[in-house]
């Protein structure tokens, strides 16, 4: 009798830190056995800045462009939950035209944001071609962009009390232009990614996301969103000139990455709608606040300030001394909480749907890692 | 009403404040002040009634820090802050068996503070490398070096 | 001068004449195809691909083999040297040596062998072993797995390319290729056995690792699968293998399904290789549209899908014949 003694080992991969699927520097370290994976262990802070830090250091206006590196890709959202807190602890209100263009601007670059999304998460799965069709569309969206900000990617627009510059015609024509194309080309993307076979079958009944695991983990943005949980901070919480716009939370029912996708290509349509509306409804008047302390010196007190990002909830939260510098500035980003969930969703699945549940999570690790 | 709710949810646990935030000026609608051992009942009190963890930060106040916590809901717009005066060298529990996601909120607060959290299942530095002798949000962080 | 001419004459002449030949149209072929290749993706990508370099970029190429001629031929040291050196030219050999039988034209063909289709399946599997050699000698995870993959996925796919085939051998009863392109001188194979067409056509995909189903090689998962250790020309000789492994399976489907050099007009080795780059055209369409499978999911859609598919068509084709 010949007695094997195999003992069947797990063996250690290495996902990153250099790697084409990771978005930004991130490393996951896998236990896998075969081609299945026993545990896998996210690891961060490569890419730590020390983002918190620096505002102790700078005063309040000073710090207005670190907003745009935290998350490059919806940096402007990050500029307004900034320029909220402050304004909420100055007491300043900011004009409508002003909360207008702040809308108008912020959703261009959550549909911007979303692009890119699509696109990368299409080449991780091994789709070659859809990156280019989202990144032209994605030209238009920063052409636009830049000539009302004169950034096309780390923004640094708006101001206490306001915005700096206004729109002009041509950007008001550009904007309509644009809404009627990219409402064209949803068929496209609908066509060649959303009913093609090998990517339903990559995508459903993958990473399935439960409430509970919502709720547990803190989870915000199209992560419940796609479990079914109508959770938006534009409707739960509405802040800025969003209570004036008509429009829908698109939900998916089971949390799976396909879920996850739809209600992000809905959201685009969402944003469009948005911005028509605020094209049409813009009213006249000053994008400033008049009386904007030079020296800003808030009072002795503590602020909270959410606002919904392309990947979930942002929320700022600064502590005042009565000092020109702030005496604490935490940032909370929806991808810390996201990310944390990958090790429950990671057991017993293939790398290759830990690839796909990973991009799925739209994570971006400079914002994690601040 | 979410808030009546928390606020009765809350009144048991003797804590040592519990009042209405001023939701225009702060953010908040409830405001909370307690101990750090009894952090733990109150994220079961929280969780309890379908609120998740926001956040999970601290202050360094100098002589002492403050850990604070923000829950809100997805269904009901709540948003309650509890602030827990820590004394500098002690240990305040973890809440992570309550909530998951506290996992790797604690391990940036040791990793930035040097907060240790009693029970916490994996305390290990999140942000830092892993060999990093400092803790730098505190305070005194630069002033050392600049004395050098 | 009469001793060339008779020597020329001879088998073994032939047969070096004939190498010296597959080695030209190896080399032009690949270079072809690599242009190719970046011109179709990049018009089906909304971009240009190369412009500098001569008419449309068509130099490109030879410019990107001088290049990487003169890079670094980089071996890392735990690598497992006799395996890891002779992997890049296993996989390169039966490639070449399939040219032998395949039938060009009406008189172009170096050895018309009475098994020549046989021949050409056996071959083809060889390149199975080299990437097991190239992802074992590597020394690396990444590489092992897409070996691993590899291996799986050419295994299964094999059987279905050879039942398919066996349909259309049934259909004329030999295996020699010129006896194949004289059945079809009315109509073509692909008319009275579309589905053996399909099902070829996605066992040839598959056997050449080309996407969907170039898991071996999958970019965003692996780094480069089982060549991530390889640099330089060896790198190059894997690809090579790979756009000449596209040609030879293009070259069968068009011997066996649309009917070889047959065509009216123009002389036959024009309509052989048309034939042959628009079969290719087809497979460079598949790689630029779809996403990659999943490996179970490849695995099970042999199996399940393609073998019970391949087996009916055979059944099908037996009757209809017996009747």
């Amino acid at each position: 009798m010949i007695e094997l003694d195999i003992e069947e080992k797990t063996y250690h991969l290495n996902l990153g830190p250099q790697h084409p699927s990771t978005h930004g520097v991130l490393r996951v370290l896998l236990e896998m056995q075969g081609e299945y994976i026993t545990k896998a262990e996210p690891v961060i802070g490569y890419g730590h800045r020390g983002h918190e830090h620096m505002a102790e250091n700078r005063n309040y206006h000073q710090f207005l462009p670190n907003m745009g590196r935290v998350d490059y890709l919806h940096a402007l959202a990050y500029n307004q939950g900034y320029c909220m807190a402050v304004e909420k602890l100055l007491g300043i209100t900011v004009p409508e035209r002003a909360e207008y263009l702040r809308v108008i601007l912020s959703e261009f670059n959550r549909i911007a944001s979303h692009l890119l999304w699509v696109g990368a998460y299409l080449l991780d799965l091994g789709a070659f071609t859809p990156i280019l069709y989202c990144f032209d569309d994605r030209e238009n969206i920063l052409d636009l962009l830049d000539r009302i900000t004169g950034s096309r990617l780390t923004y640094c627009f708006y101001r206490f009390g306001g915005v700096t510059k206004d729109l002009d015609d041509e950007f008001i024509a550009g904007s309509r232009a644009f809404i009627k194309r990219l409402r064209g080309r949803f068929k496209d993307y609908d066509n060649l990614v959303t009913k093609n076979v090998i990517f339903i079958n990559r995508a459903r009944g993958v990473g399935f996301i439960s409430k509970e695991q919502c709720l547990l983990y803190g989870l915000t943005g199209p992560m419940v969103r796609g479990s079914g949980i109508p959770y938006d901070i534009r409707k739960s919480e509405p802040y800025s000139a969003y209570p004036a716009f008509d429009f829908e939370i698109p939900i998916g029912d089971t949390g799976d990455v396909m879920d996850r996708y739809l209600v992000r290509l809905r959201e685009m349509g969402q944003s469009l709608r948005i911005i028509e509306q605020a094209l049409d409804k813009l009213p006249n008047g000053p994008i400033m606040a008049e009386k904007v302390p030079k020296r800003v010196k808030p009072a002795e007190s503590e602020v909270y300030q959410a606002v919904e990002t392309a990947r979930g909830e942002f929320g700022i939260y600064i502590v005042s001394q009565g000092d020109v510098k702030p005496y604490r500035i935490k940032l909370r980003v929806p991808s810390f909480g996201n990310l944390s969930v990958l090790p429950e969703l990671a057991v017993d699945t293939l790398v290759a749907d830990l690839v796909a549940i990973l991009g799925s999570m739209d994570v971006v690790i400079p914002e994690i890692d601040r | 009403m979410l808030k009546e709710k928390l606020k009765k949810a809350l009144a048991p646990l003797d804590l040592a404040q519990v009042a209405d935030g001023d939701y225009a000026k702060t953010g908040y609608h409830l405001e909370v002040a307690a101990r750090p051992e009894q952090m733990p009942a109150v994220a079961k009190a929280m969780r309890a009634q379908g609120c998740f963890l926001e956040s999970l930060t601290a202050v360094d106040l100098r002589e002492s820090f403050t850990l604070v916590y923000h829950f809100s809901n997805f269904h009901e717009l709540c948003r309650t802050v509890v602030h827990a005066s820590l004394a500098k060298e002690a240990e305040a529990p973890t809440i992570s068996q309550i909530y998951p996601g506290a996992d790797w909120y604690e391990r940036e607060v040791y990793d930035l503070f040097g907060i240790r959290f009693a029970g916490h299942p994996n305390l290990k530095r999140i942000l830092l490398p892993e060999d990093a002798d400092f803790h730098p949000l505190l305070k005194d962080f630069g002033a050392e070096a600049a004395n050098d | 001068m009469e001793l060339l001419a008779q020597y020329l004459g001879t088998e073994v002449g032939r047969l070096i004449v004939g190498l010296i030949g597959v080695m030209a149209l190896v080399a032009v072929n690949a270079l072809f195809l690599i242009w190719m290749e970046r011109k179709v993706s990049a018009h089906m990508q909304l971009r240009l691909g190369p412009m500098e370099v001569g008419w449309h970029g068509f130099i490109q190429t030879v410019c990107d083999a001088l290049k990487l001629m003169g890079k670094e031929l980089i071996t890392p040291e735990e690598v497992d040297r006799p395996v890891y050196l002779l992997a890049p030219i296993v996989v390169f050999l039966p490639v070449f040596l399939v040219f032998l039988v395949v039938p060009f034209s009406s008189s172009i063909i170096i050895k018309d062998m009475n098994v020549g289709l046989l021949l050409i399946l056996a071959f083809s599997t060889i390149a199975v072993l080299a990437i097991l050699m190239a992802g074992w000698s590597s020394n690396n995870k990444y590489s092992v797995l897409g070996a691993i993959r590899s291996v799986a996925q050419n295994v299964a796919y094999e059987i279905p390319l050879l039942i398919t085939v066996m349909s259309i051998v049934l259909t004329v009863g030999s295996f020699r290729l010129t006896d194949i392109v004289a059945a079809q001188t009315s109509y073509w194979f692909v008319l009275t056995q579309p589905l053996a067409f399909i099902l070829y056509i996605v066992c040839a995909t598959a056997e050449t690792n080309r996407s969907p189903f170039d898991l071996p090689e999958a970019e965003s998962e692996l780094v480069a699968g089982f060549h991530t250790e390889y640099s330089g020309m060896r790198f190059a000789m894997f690809f090579l293998a790979e756009y000449t492994n596209m040609f030879i399976v293009s070259a069968v489907a068009s011997v066996l399904f649309l009917g070889g050099w047959h065509g009216p007009l123009l002389p036959g080795l024009i309509w052989f290789l048309l034939k042959v780059y628009a079969i290719i055209f087809l497979m460079m369409w598949f790689r630029w549209t779809f996403p990659r499978v999943r490996f179970d999911q490849l695995i099970s859609f042999a199996w399940k899908i393609l073998i019970p598919l391949s087996f009916a068509n055979l059944l099908i084709t037996a009757l209809v014949l017996k009747l």
